[in-house]
């Protein structure tokens, strides 16, 4: 989660770069025109970091943080689960013990051992089956609020994700409106990029391959 | 036949099979209308001038002689104006020779091309072979055609029904040499390219057939029409070259025919100039290209050693000249041929250069970084909506967007690659060629600039036209290089952008399907907490808090003690039950803390107080001692025990209170998770796993509840008493070792500071500082 937060800042820190650089570069002060449409990217590339940086805080907010919470809660679920086992081994072994009393021979100290045995079992017994019932009944309450928990957090992701994109969308479609040669098709474009570049190939002064 | 048309001509007419002889006279009888006397001598000296051409001195001597001998009478004016006459008349009578011949020339050459255009390029185009390229071998000689047809059109307009005195043939050219120039330029600017081609096809068989097919059907009409002197499609090629390099030549002719009261002579000169500077610009072209060829050629693919081979004398010696000229102008600013038009150009093209290279590395890197985050968001929002949604549920439906959504990521890759990126990229490759050219124009200028100063010679002259016309070539095609160059980054930028929004449209599009519906108004934080809330009233989170805290206090591994956290811990009650039952010497108290290790151990806290019951275990070793602490009995490890001490039973008594009552104290926890404050753990027990002082265990216990603040400002004042100490009277208090105090002032009431006020147990009095030492809590 975390990385995909810092690819999406480093890409918008890379567009910027695009803009920046488009922007310092000389050729502006030549070319109006140029100057122009530059500027008009710079202002949308900044806008975009700034709307990209909102949407990481936000979703640093409601979604990473309360997923480190969740997260922090699993460590004493886990520690529950391991001493119910210890208690199972202990009542196990006790019980193994008793068995074993009472398969002797019924003497005096063996008597006396079961005995103590059996006193020794019973509240281990009882233990173990506390920790096994509060188990039982805390792991599913537990599992299923994470439905509760969750559902916002997804929720809060996804919208910030739309509602980043819907305005980036809208910043961009501005663009293109703004700058000219609005609603060139792709084809469009190639053909004339490819157009030029042979234009240029034609020139004696450009070096033959 | 108008007779003033054919006199014209006649006049020249050597070579030419013309018309009738006798016109002369009567153009002459019309000129010559002023001047009666000559006229008749003249006109019978004219028979005998046909053939002459070279023979004008002599005849002309004779007929001066012949004029004399008659009249002798006639002034040397006369004579002289009868000879100027009889100048002008040749003249003019060569003039309409060299006019005609320029129709007629004018003509062929038309009808050549005609027929060239006819039997060959339209016959090749149409069957339109396909390595056969007509437009390579004969640019654009439609356009030749045309223009010769106008010439052709213009100069006989120029030469019929207009008297040969008022025949302005350099209006003619001069009205047509714009068009002439610019056609004549491409084509010859072709034809070498044109020429080499032909060289090409000619290699190969097909092509050849094709090429001689029409060279053959041209011929027969050539020898139809009686000039069997086409040898092939090289020569025909080469026509339009010859012809506009024929134009001065006769132009120059003409004008020397031409007498300076001709109005046609001014034309003329102007018309000669013209034509001259049309093919000195052919020229000029020629040799822009043929540099510009010649250096790229250089360039290209050359080793080290070819690079050696090349190095001469000369070579060393003109690149010497240029490093100390390209140090002069950079030290001392010496004038030197500047041109603004270039700089500003190179500029640009500099510029476009940097741009491009930057625009595509880091689009490059943006993509880079797309193509790394979109998938990650996916992703996790992938894996967010597993966690949040039950499987069961519509969990189908939302899984499938998500991968579908990998798409346009991908699909904005592809785009940007080729609208963007490729163009670019190539463009870029573009850009060094032209840096080669400008850095040998910089070395032409160099040397240019040497020659300027000294005299003028051959040698400047060569170094200036090689710097003129590559600096003419280089600034024209760099403006078309950097407009294209420019046109196409615009583009590219356009692209980007469009590319960049659609992509942001489709992550929407994603994104929005993937939503479930309900937006909720309240805050996310609200219900997130009220979620943990109820997790902290889960019982095993309560006790595996507290769980979490026994780990980190005790950092000890769990042993399967089964009777230690059952086992309440030595009362008061339990050890006057056993000072009651078991005499004084059996009594002995733990050392220190002894864990169970065996089958019926017990755990012993230190300073507990147990009874011996036996001092031997079963299996008859004498280590192990059974013992009996009042509530359980086991075996302990004599060597963990010492004979118990009434003496110290108080103080054992109130350590031990202390502790209880320590214990009973603490009803809150150490909490070590940050999103729980309130939850509460119970130290049953579980505490005495911990440090193994006991001392120790009861601070610990005090730290961090709820009632902190009040605690730790305890805290700050509990001692403890190293040594045992003995209260010699009232105002003093007894401690025992170990035991804790609360001072209450560290000092005594005369400013002592070795005795300080001290409360335990609910009594006070001065202790020795000494023997008390500060709480530190482990």
């Amino acid at each position: 989660m975390k990385k995909s937060t810092d690819a999406d800042l480093a890409m918008s820190k890379s567009a910027v770069k695009i803009s920046l650089d488009l922007l310092s570069n000389p050729l502006c002060e030549q070319d109006q025109e140029f100057l122009n449409m530059v500027t008009a990217l710079d202002t949308a590339m900044k806008r975009m970091d700034a709307f990209n940086q909102e949407k990481v805080n936000q979703i640093q907010k409601t979604v990473i943080e309360p997923l480190k919470k969740f997260g922090s809660v699993f460590p004493s679920l886990n520690m529950a689960v391991k001493r119910r086992e210890q208690a199972l081994q202990d009542y196990r072994r006790l019980q193994a013990k008793v068995e074993k009393y009472e398969e002797k021979e019924k003497t005096g100290p063996v008597l006396a051992k079961l005995h103590q045995a059996r006193e020794e079992l019973r509240p281990v017994r009882d233990d173990f089956e506390a920790k096994n019932k509060q188990l039982l009944d805390e792991m599913p309450q537990f599992y299923n609020s994470r439905l509760n928990y969750f559902q916002p957090s997804f929720e809060s992701l996804i919208r910030a994700q739309v509602v980043y994109y819907s305005e980036m969308h809208k910043i961009f479609g501005d663009l293109t409106q703004q700058l000219d040669q609005p609603g060139h098709s792709d084809e469009q474009r190639e053909r004339e990029n490819e157009a030029r570049l042979s234009e240029l190939r034609a020139l004696s002064i450009v070096a033959d391959d | 036949m108008e007779p003033k048309e054919a006199t014209g001509k006649e006049n020249m007419g050597s070579k030419r099979k013309n018309l009738t002889f006798l016109r002369p006279r009567l153009y002459m009888l019309e000129r010559r209308k002023t001047d009666t006397v000559v006229e008749n001598n003249v006109s019978g000296d004219q028979s005998g001038t046909l053939r002459r051409s070279q023979s004008d001195r002599t005849e002309y001597n004779q007929k001066l002689q012949e004029k004399m001998t008659p009249q002798a009478g006639c002034s040397a004016a006369e004579a002289l104006t009868q000879e100027e006459e009889r100048q002008m008349k040749r003249m003019m009578a060569k003039r309409s020779k060299i006019i005609k011949e320029l129709i007629q020339t004018e003509k062929d050459y038309l009808n050549d091309l005609q027929l060239c255009l006819k039997e060959v390029v339209q016959p090749l185009r149409n069957k339109q072979i396909d390595r056969l390229d007509v437009d390579g071998l004969f640019s654009n000689i439609e356009s030749v055609h045309q223009i010769s047809a106008k010439l052709l059109s213009l100069l006989e307009e120029a030469t019929t029904d207009v008297e040969p005195t008022m025949q302005v043939i350099g209006e003619v050219f001069l009205q047509i040499k714009g068009p002439l120039e610019d056609i004549y330029k491409i084509y010859c600017y072709h034809h070498d390219e044109a020429h080499s081609v032909l060289e090409s096809y000619e290699k190969e068989e097909e092509l050849k057939q094709h090429l001689s097919h029409c060279i053959q059907s041209l011929k027969k009409i050539y020898v139809e029409e009686g000039k069997p002197n086409l040898l092939d499609m090289g020569s025909l090629m080469i026509k339009p070259i010859q012809r506009v390099m024929k134009y001065p030549l006769l132009l120059c002719e003409l004008r020397n025919s031409t007498p300076p009261s001709h109005p046609d002579y001014r034309a003329l000169e102007d018309a000669f100039a013209a034509v001259k500077d049309i093919n000195v610009n052919i020229n000029e072209l020629k040799r822009r290209k043929d540099l510009v060829l010649k250096y790229k050629k250089n360039d290209e693919d050359e080793s080290l050693k070819d690079k050696l081979s090349k190095l001469n004398i000369h070579s060393i010696s003109k690149k010497s000249k240029r490093v100390t000229n390209h140090l002069k102008i950079l030290t001392r600013g010496e004038s030197q041929v500047k041109d603004n038009t270039f700089n500003r150009e190179e500029k640009l093209f500099r510029c476009l250069e940097k741009t491009v290279k930057h625009c595509v590395k880091n689009i490059s890197f943006c993509l880079q970084h797309i193509q790394d985050a979109m998938p990650l968001t996916l992703q996790s929002v992938t894996e967010l909506q597993e966690i949040s949604c039950n499987k069961d549920e519509e969990g189908n439906g939302y899984s499938e967007s998500p991968s579908n959504a990998q798409n346009p990521c991908d699909d904005f890759a592809a785009h940007l690659q080729r609208l963007v990126l490729m163009p670019l990229s190539a463009l870029l490759a573009l850009f060094p060629g032209p840096q080669k050219l400008i850095q040998k124009r910089y070395d032409k200028l160099l040397d240019y600039n040497s020659y300027l100063q000294r005299s003028t010679g051959d040698e400047s002259d060569l170094a200036k036209k090689e710097y003129e016309a590559l600096n003419a070539q280089l600034v024209e095609e760099l403006k078309v290089f950097n407009q294209a160059a420019r046109k196409i980054l615009l583009n590219c930028l356009r692209s980007f952008i469009t590319l960049f929004r659609d992509l942001m449209l489709k992550a929407q599009r994603v994104y929005s399907i993937v939503m479930p519906v309900p937006l909720f108004a309240s805050s996310i934080s609200e219900i997130q907490n009220r979620v943990l809330e109820e997790f902290q009233n889960l019982n095993f989170v309560r006790d595996g808090c507290s769980t979490f805290i026994e780990r980190k206090l005790s950092f000890e591994k769990k042993k399967p003690v089964q009777i230690l956290p059952e086992m309440p811990r030595q009362t008061d009650t339990h050890r006057s039950k056993l000072l009651s039952t078991y005499s004084a010497e059996d009594l002995y108290q733990a050392k220190r803390k002894c864990n169970a290790t065996q089958e019926y151990d017990i755990n012993l806290l230190e300073g507990e107080l147990v009874a011996v019951m036996e001092q031997k275990d079963p299996l008859g070793s004498t280590c192990r001692w059974l013992v009996d602490t009042g509530i359980v009995k086991g075996y302990v490890y004599s060597s963990f025990l010492k004979p118990y001490n009434p003496a110290k039973v108080q103080k054992v008594d109130a350590e031990n209170r202390f502790c209880d009552d320590d214990f009973d104290n603490i009803s809150l926890f150490v909490s070590s998770r940050p999103a729980s404050d309130s939850v509460t753990g119970t130290p049953e027990g579980s505490i005495s796993d911990s440090s193994s002082s006991l001392s120790g265990t009861c601070g610990k216990l005090e730290v961090n509840g709820t009632d902190n603040d009040s605690f730790q400002e305890v805290d700050e004042q509990i001692f403890y008493a190293v040594h045992a100490f003995q209260a010699r009277s009232d105002h003093e208090l007894s401690l025992q070792e170990y035991q804790r105090v609360h001072i209450l002032r560290f000092c005594d009431l005369s400013g002592n500071k070795e005795w300080w006020l001290a409360e335990a147990q609910g009594q006070k009095g001065y202790v020795p500082a000494k023997y008390l030492g500060k709480m530190t809590y482990a």
